[in-house]
């Protein structure tokens, strides 16, 4: 019962805006917002986890989702101009193209991810003043090569065909791509959960964020771990990216630092270093931000604002967090 | 040196600085600079130096405003540009919407934004600093954007994207004219600038007694060693909200001079990120922990982006090649590697490091 509780408050969140929004409409908001809440997930997730951990403010995050979404987007386009594959009436083959994109976004954020780590934060273990200081000057140099390499402007992304348009139930309007991206989330959501509860390596993970000191005292070295972790973390954020990239059919360099902040605020509600805290504290912000960008439009950034606000005045180290 | 025993650490600290106070280079080069703002205007009259001269202050005062966060109390905020960008707002609004300026309402504006910056701080940091202060930075953060969509989309109010362009009361106005003084036309635009560096030289001073004031030294033990200074019995929670309103309530003073002299305010150019960048690489490469490092931030910052359009020519004869034609564009990857290296291989910035060696030659084998 604990354990379900909150995912029963985001149930009641989401049932909420039903007295006030008709039925279809609803359907597609609530969709739309958990679909948001996923994408943003992916961001979180990889951020909660790495801070756990390490202690590692990573503000570099929102360029690798930048980064994501660029290197997929390129691969969207290369092969869409090519041969056409967006266009293509398979779905197999815009399904696979898709694919592709994650993949080339993955590994690009991979590379990045490891040399970040190894090269960036690295030396600045245990001093949050410098963490800081440090990503943020990799923000810049990340989003400055991304405007050299692509140019500064934003770019149309090429959406799948079969991902485009919508499902028609009786008058309720089902978008496609929203529904990939809640079914990707879920499934990344339950393989981290998998990897982090059933294998050996995530047992470690898990006992370095209750305690590090003591993993290392067991013998085991927790940089090469967390060396991967962060690098987890920013294939994550890329992941991310590309899937935003697709939402909304475009790139730009700063889109990774505009949801950096929805990262933050989720990773603020759900508590650090908690996976499931990011993924209620995603959900609820997705939910509440599209119920009131429907109803009140200019107060949607506000009830972020204030969901968060209220959590901390409740809960000042969120709603999962440890309390470290 | 004989006379009573100093009461306290601090006392005796200050006056071992005053004892040898006039022997330093310091002093001579702080007046150096003093006397340099305040010719600018009389001997280089032409609006662009007149324009970076008094931006050099504006922004050199808000870094050191930022390195009191940063440097003295171990505070990371990226919500200075929202407390610069409330300043702004609040000259903006005073002047323009309460029927014709006068001085009422230029004070008016100042007060009000001072407020609103003071209960803006003290909540936020009631939010986070009680946590963590890690939590202060992504709180900041997602204030700093909220701010900034409240003024884009609170139209009627803020004028949005297009923002404000306030009218400057009385002898400040543009159009005024007072006639010549020892040959220089004073104009709106030369008091502007003296009144506005009259602010400046006066919160520097401000911000000196601060950090240098028994409070200050305890900002810096906490930042030095938050357990101990606990374990000590200080409340450093209090004393961190102490030091954030009082940075924040400077950095909106700026803001509102900010106004008064480019007459013109917008979300983008008085609340955005980018501002807040400007004013991180101004302290981290002038010297975190010096305050007078944002003098060398700035005008380092501010020399390079008035100069550095100009490299796109040597873009242009680079020819065709469109990478090469960015890469000369994007100066501020430039700044964000040397950001970094700063970063790494000298901590203290420039000021810092040539203080240190300094030190370091004068005092052999210490």
């Amino acid at each position: 019962m604990r354990r379900a509780a909150p995912l029963l408050v985001v149930a009641a969140l989401g049932l909420l805006p039903l007295a006030l929004i008709e039925f279809p409409a609803w359907v597609t908001l609530t969709i739309a917002g958990l679909a948001m809440g996923m994408l943003v997930f992916l961001v979180a997730a990889g951020l909660t986890l790495i801070f756990g951990l390490m202690d590692v403010l990573n503000f570099a995050h929102g360029a690798l989702f930048s980064w994501g979404a660029y290197v997929g987007a390129g691969v969207l386009l290369l092969l869409d101009r090519h041969w056409g594959w967006a266009q293509s009436p398979s779905v197999g083959l815009n399904a696979l193209l898709l694919l592709l994109a994650i993949v080339a976004a993955a590994l690009a954020a991979l590379a990045i991810g490891v040399v970040l780590e190894r090269v960036i934060v690295r030396p600045v273990y245990g001093r949050h003043l410098f963490q800081i200081l440090i990503t943020l000057g990799a923000t810049i140099v990340l989003e400055e090569l991304i405007r050299i390499a692509w140019g500064p402007n934003d770019q149309v992304v090429p959406v799948p065909l079969a991902f485009q348009g919508s499902w028609d139930l009786a008058d309720v309007i089902v978008l496609r791509f929203p529904v990939v991206a809640i079914v990707l989330g879920l499934a990344v959501y339950l393989g981290m959960l998998a990897v982090l509860t059933r294998t050996r390596v995530g047992l470690i993970v898990r006992a370095g964020v209750e305690n590090g000191e003591m993993v290392q005292a067991m013998g085991h070295d927790l940089h090469r771990y967390f060396t991967g972790v962060f690098a987890a973390g920013s294939a994550l954020a890329a992941l991310g990216g590309l899937m935003w990239a697709v939402f909304s059919q475009s790139v730009r360099p700063t889109m990774g630092a505009e949801q950096l902040i929805f990262a933050f605020v989720v990773v603020i509600i759900g508590g650090l270093g908690s996976v499931t805290g990011s993924l209620v504290g995603a959900l609820l912000v997705g939910l509440s931000y599209n119920y009131v960008a429907f109803l009140l439009p200019k107060a949607a950034i506000g009830v972020t604002m204030a969901l968060m606000v209220v959590v901390l005045l409740v809960r000042p180290t969120g709603l999962f967090g440890a309390g470290k | 040196m004989s006379g009573p025993a100093p009461a306290t650490p601090v006392q005796a600290a200050r006056d071992a600085a005053r004892a040898h106070r006039l022997r330093e280079p310091a002093p001579y080069l702080r007046l150096l600079l003093v006397m340099a703002f305040l010719l600018v205007p009389v001997a280089l009259p032409s609006f662009q130096a007149t324009d970076l001269a008094l931006k050099i202050a504006l922004f050199a005062t808000l870094a050191a405003s930022y390195d009191v966060l940063l440097g003295y109390t171990g505070i990371v905020s990226f919500g200075h540009a929202m407390f610069f960008g409330f300043g702004a707002y609040a000259v903006a609004l005073a002047l323009g919407k309460l029927g014709a300026p006068t001085y009422g309402h230029l004070l008016l504006g100042f007060a009000a934004g001072i407020g609103v910056s003071a209960a803006v701080a003290l909540a936020v940091g009631a939010f986070s600093l009680r946590v963590k202060a890690l939590f202060f930075a992504m709180i900041t953060l997602a204030f700093a954007e909220f701010a900034l969509i409240l003024a884009v989309q609170w139209s009627q109010l803020t004028g949005g994207e297009d923002g404000l362009s306030p009218k400057l009361p009385g002898v400040l106005a543009a159009g005024s004219g007072a006639g010549r003084v020892l040959g220089v036309a004073v104009t709106g635009r030369l008091l502007t600038y003296y009144l506005v560096l009259a602010v400046c030289l006066g919160l520097w001073v401000l911000m000196r007694r601060f950090v240098e004031s028994p409070l200050g030294r305890t900002l810096q033990a906490i930042r030095d060693n938050e357990l101990r200074a606990e374990a000590l019995g200080l409340r450093t929670f209090v004393f961190q909200m102490a030091a954030t309103t009082f940075g924040s309530v400077v950095a909106t003073v700026l803001g509102g001079c900010y106004a008064l002299w480019v007459g013109y305010v917008n979300p983008e150019s008085v609340l955005g990120i980018p501002i807040m960048l400007d004013v991180l690489l101004m302290v981290v490469i002038g010297g975190i922990g010096t305050l007078d490092g944002g003098i060398v931030g700035a005008a380092v910052l501010l020399t390079a982006r008035t100069l550095l359009p100009d490299l796109r020519v040597v873009g242009a004869l680079l020819g065709g090649s469109e990478i090469l034609q960015r890469l000369t564009e994007r100066w501020l990857l430039y700044f964000g590697i040397l950001f970094i290296l700063v970063v790494f291989f000298f901590p203290k910035g420039i000021l810092g490091t040539l203080r240190e060696t300094l030190r370091r030659r004068r005092a052999p084998g210490v």
